[in-house]
């Protein structure tokens, strides 16, 4: 089927940013998400339900490839990721796997990045007397430098999300790739660089919206939704909790 | 000694400064009913263990129980956003934010529940989470001598935590997802049950395997259905959002107290006697 790129403003950066992160997943991948983390859950459950049927879906309750589609629009720890699971696998042993070297995806997010793949969700200001003290970085310290894949989300692409210095380093490095709703940045030679942009954004917009100045060679335009995936995302998230995350 | 009892009594058995862990996870089977009688009874300078924490560790600091917070995340996910009574706190220097990752906790309990001092663990040394706080530190391995991060154990005073299900001598059991309670049950010197229900302890003798924390490492069990609300209780009841909305609504002190009297009679329901299938 075409898609008429013509039409490319009807789609939510929700739905682009889910689509994306479904397709980094690959077949028979070990993936993990954890809290706070509506975009990854549901991208989760598109990529099994489209291109990676033997993918592994992990999450905090321990659940093992939840087929419940009643989906939680407050919160992506609860039951409903327990319920109509095949296996039980809880937090603490998906953390040794990611010790052990096989975790294969962690879904992390943080508040501020800067383009050296320094990563803060501790503060904002100094560590000890914060001016804002954040929810604090969850699995991301531990999950990040020893998963084979971090990916990092944020629903937010703003001069205060990146940064030319983070504040406060929770962790760094190990970055696979970083999507906001403008934009993927790649990481390599410790360096974040643009990798693909959205149609529905522009060069410019990224680069007004970005503390530090792109490094990119060259650049795709991020693929939209094909009515395939737009049709199954619609199936496992009729009540779409994964907007929740830009109704802040 | 009888393990049953009144809220209050239960209560009772913590003291100022003590270190507490907490069941559950951020908006998820919390122990409320528990956590909102000790800050009735003003209980102060608590050192509070979490992985993830939510309402629960929120209203601890807005009830001003708190000394530090050793925990992995404090918030209530998307919807609900940032807990502002504890970041209030911190950022005001009244509370101690001792950040981990949700793993270091578990490692620090996994330590204690061990009984030894501390425990290797991998990662940390990419950040400087470690440079920040001294419960992390590096050493040598003594076999390789390569660098490895370690964490300081943690040995909560008690571990509080709410179950479905629980006999008069303690065996308590948690349907649907268990979080790190068991991790915490064994790695904490107390135990104190909140229990939807009250169940006679024959029932566990078809199948002992579903008794999650035995009744040996628990001190005391309270009877109080809904004990968890305004979190979720898996299969049973959902989060409360209008409790929610009016406890992040909270201005003053009147105000708490108001919000903290609305749940003592149901709080506070249980008697002496156990009197089974009535709740």
């Amino acid at each position: 089927m075409n898609i008429n790129y013509s039409n490319y403003k009807k789609f939510h950066p929700a739905d682009i940013m889910v689509c994306s992160i479904a397709r980094m997943i690959e077949d028979h991948e070990k993936v993990f998400h954890g809290v706070s983390s509506h975009l990854p859950m549901v991208a989760m459950k598109l990529a099994k339900a489209m291109h990676a049927p033997e993918a592994v879906l992990l999450n905090i309750p321990g659940g093992v490839n939840s087929l419940s589609s009643r989906l939680s629009k407050y919160s992506s720890a609860g039951d409903e990721l327990w319920n109509n699971s095949e296996a039980v696998f809880p937090l603490e042993k998906i953390f040794d796997l990611s010790m052990r070297g096989e975790l294969d995806i962690a879904f992390l997010s943080g508040v501020q990045f800067d383009k050296y793949g320094n990563v803060n969700a501790s503060v904002i200001g100094e560590y000890h007397k914060p001016k804002v003290r954040l929810p604090g970085g969850a699995g991301s310290a531990v999950l990040i430098p020893t998963v084979k894949k971090a990916i990092i989300w944020r629903s937010k692409h703003d001069i205060k999300t990146f940064v030319e210095h983070v504040d406060f380093v929770t962790t760094r490095g190990n970055i696979f790739k970083i999507v906001t709703p403008l934009c993927i940045f790649g990481y390599r030679v410790s360096r974040l660089f643009l990798e693909s942009v959205s149609p529905l954004s522009s060069m410019e917009e990224i680069q007004n919206h970005t503390g530090f100045s792109l490094d990119y060679n060259d650049f795709n335009i991020i693929k939209l939704p094909t009515p395939e995936e737009m049709r199954i995302l619609n199936r496992i998230d009729p009540h779409g909790v994964r907007y929740s995350e830009f109704e802040k | 000694m009888k393990k049953v009892m009144r809220l209050q009594e239960a209560v009772k058995q913590i003291e100022d400064g003590m270190t507490v862990a907490i069941g559950g996870n951020v908006l998820h089977r919390s122990p409320s009913a528990l956590i909102r009688e000790i800050v009735r009874q003003q209980k102060r300078h608590l050192k509070v263990i979490k992985t993830a924490g939510g309402h629960d560790v929120d209203l601890l600091c807005a009830g001003g129980c708190v000394e530090s917070v050793d925990a992995g995340f404090v918030s209530y996910e998307t919807e609900y956003g940032l807990a502002p009574f504890y970041r209030k706190a911190v950022e005001e220097g009244k509370v101690k934010a001792n950040e981990h990752a949700c793993y270091t906790v578990m490692c620090a309990l996994r330590a204690a529940k061990s009984g030894i001092p501390f425990m290797p663990v991998k990662g940390m040394m990419a950040g400087d989470l470690l440079k920040q706080n001294d419960y992390f530190q590096v050493i040598n391995d003594p076999f390789t001598n390569d660098a490895i991060t370690v964490v300081r154990a943690i040995n909560p005073d008690v571990a509080m935590i709410h179950v479905h299900e629980c006999d008069e001598k303690g065996n308590a059991v948690i349907y649907g997802p268990k979080y790190d309670d068991e991790l915490l049950s064994l790695s904490a010197k107390k135990v104190i049950i909140t229990t939807e229900k009250i169940v006679v302890g024959s029932k566990f003798k078809f199948n002992p395997e579903s008794v999650t924390i035995p009744y040996f490492l628990v001190s005391a069990v309270v009877v109080i259905p809904k004990g968890a609300a305004p979190c979720s209780c898996s299969k049973m009841y959902d989060i409360d959002r209008s409790s929610i909305k009016e406890f992040l609504g909270i201005q003053n002190k009147e105000m708490l107290e108001k919000y903290l009297q609305k749940y003592e009679q149901r709080d506070r329901q249980s008697k002496n006697g156990v009197r089974y299938g009535e709740y």
